[in-house]
């Protein structure tokens, strides 16, 4: 916990960055944040490929099927085959499609992933930036998803795809409301917004994190968190927005090619985003769960933390993957009714008991 | 370093602007809106206002923008009504020329007469951060922002009276037929 100041300001200290500063001593700050992004970039596009073979074993799983076989061992490659697919198909325009926005659109979803994926902390030292208000860049930053599937619904031309678009768009404003305010109530509890400073004022036992701190309402606060990023990343039962028997495929109906690639692409990483975001402010980021017993304890601390948090993270996006096979479809008044009239008056009351377990020192 | 990125950046906010409030197609101009809104955050991340920055994003180009669009996704044919084309040339002259004295009026306000007000506050900017504004929102002293700016849930609860009020008439026509 001993930071000093220069370390909280630039998380990018670790062998390499070290190496390089005292290689370069004045170009360090601008290579180590060059090498940083290029890590960032190879990280997410390897995340992508890795899920969406992930999405396709778990749910043949659950279907007691198979799922891709062929390629390579136990279809390890198929990501890879997609990949060359996608690259190699011809990009179609509708007719009459708005050519500047229908492509501008599929950039905008992958450019929020990117930009979010720089600032989760991955590791004490493994993280590209760390702004005070990591929180409200968070919330800011995803509102440019919300833009990209808005103006693609619109360029297609086509009325389902714009019909989809609609429900995506309405979708995630709503739950974004809930999402934030849980995200408030970890803002308030750890009494900072910077992703990095609240995982380190969840530092010690497994009963430190903040799902199992504050009597019961830590972990009714992550079950709302799962219902509304699931919403918000518009999975099932959320998926009203490319619900394939009412609208083909939402706003995503006319895209081929790469465009389709970035949209598929995105939503992969967001759940990433999202299932790590949860692990950060609700189940200790990168710390190891220690149990409190003197043989076991240092033995879970040598597992590096990045590893315990990809563990965590991978964890919460099997759950979400589960709840795709679990739940059916909902209608989108049930959605609607479901966000402003059970999640936002609970979420409000969780924020105000919080306050008051706070005021009480019941908080810990 | 940083003056070149200013005046780079400062470009591009005066195109994208430009862009916004001339584009024939309302949605094109509404894209040009969301990027002057990111590049003006970009202008507060250089002053070091780091929060004002986050809330520019947020509030605009997560929160606004997006009811704009949404308000432009419903209504139809704006995207092919071309109205600012049946404005005459001499009407964009003239105007911009009004504009134009304007802003060279304050221009040479502002380089002429520097204010100390003015050149004290940019000596000492120092970077806001997060805590300091909370502190200011909440606090009993030199504070109290949050209360004032509660009142204006007054005026929301006044528009929700206004549409329930509204809507009373709908329902029993409903209920007639």
């Amino acid at each position: 916990m001993n930071m000093s100041a220069t370390e909280t300001l630039y998380p990018l200290h670790n062998g390499i960055g070290n190496m390089v500063r005292a290689l370069f001593p004045e170009s360090a700050f601008f290579i180590n944040g060059l090498l940083g992004l290029i890590a960032v970039v190879i990280l997410t596009s390897t995340l992508a490929a890795v899920l969406i073979l992930l999405e396709r074993k778990v749910s043949a799983h659950f279907q007691v099927r198979l799922g891709p076989m062929r390629v390579g061992f136990h279809g390890i490659l198929q990501p890879l085959a997609d990949g060359i697919k996608l690259i190699f198909k011809e990009i179609l325009k509708p007719k009459g499609a708005d050519s500047f926005t229908f492509y501008l659109a599929p950039m905008l979803p992958l450019t929020a992933t990117f930009l979010i994926m720089a600032i989760l902390p991955f590791d004490h030292h493994l993280q590209l930036a760390d702004p005070a208000g990591g929180v409200l860049y968070v919330l800011g930053i995803s509102g440019l998803a919300v833009l990209g599937l808005l103006l693609a619904g619109w360029s297609s031309n086509n009325k389902l795809s714009l019909l989809g678009a609609m429900r995506a768009g309405a979708q995630m404003i709503s739950f974004e409301i809930s999402l934030a305010l849980i995200m408030l109530l970890i803002v308030m509890l750890s009494g900072t917004a910077s992703l990095r400073e609240i995982v380190l004022s969840q530092q010690g036992l497994i009963f430190d994190w903040w799902i199992f701190k504050l009597p019961f309402l830590g972990i009714i606060s992550f079950i709302m968190y799962l219902i509304a990023s699931t919403a918000e990343l518009n999975r099932t039962p959320f998926d009203l927005a490319e619900g394939e028997s009412e609208l083909t495929a939402g706003y995503h109906t006319e895209y081929s090619g790469m465009g389709f690639a970035m949209f598929f692409f995105a939503e992969f990483v967001n759940m990433f985003i999202s299932a790590a975001l949860a692990t950060t402010f609700f189940l200790g980021g990168f710390h190891a769960p220690l149990i409190g017993i003197d043989f076991i304890d240092p033995i879970l601390n040598i597992i590096p933390g990045f590893i315990w948090f990809f563990g965590k993270t991978f964890f919460i996006v099997f759950i979400y993957m589960w709840f795709r096979w679990t739940f059916p479809r909902l209608r989108i008044d049930q959605l609607m009714s479901l966000e402003w009239k059970m999640m936002l008056p609970t979420n409000l009351l969780l924020l105000m008991m919080g306050a008051v377990f706070m005021v009480l020192g019941w908080a810990g | 370093m940083s003056d070149i990125l200013f005046y780079i950046l400062a470009t591009v906010l005066v195109i994208l602007s430009g862009c916004a409030v001339s584009l024939p197609n309302i949605l094109h101009s509404a894209i040009a809106l969301i990027g002057s809104f990111i590049i003006t955050a970009a202008l507060y991340i250089m002053l070091q206002i780091e929060l004002l920055a986050l809330a520019q994003i947020m509030l605009y180009v997560g929160g606004i923008v997006v009811f704009m669009l949404l308000i432009i996704l419903l209504t139809t044919g704006l995207g092919v009504d071309d109205k600012l084309g049946r404005i005459s040339t001499w009407k964009w002259i003239s105007k911009g020329m009004i504009t134009g004295l304007l802003f060279t009026g304050m221009l040479y306000f502002f380089t002429e007469n520097s204010s100390s007000l003015l050149d004290q506050a940019s000596a000492k900017a120092a970077p806001i951060t997060i805590d300091q504004i909370g502190i200011r929102l909440l606090s009993t002293e030199n504070g109290f922002i949050v209360p004032f700016e509660v009142v204006s849930l007054l005026l929301l609860a006044a528009l929700v009276g206004a549409v329930v009020i509204a809507r009373k008439d709908a329902e029993k026509k409903e209920e007639q037929s």
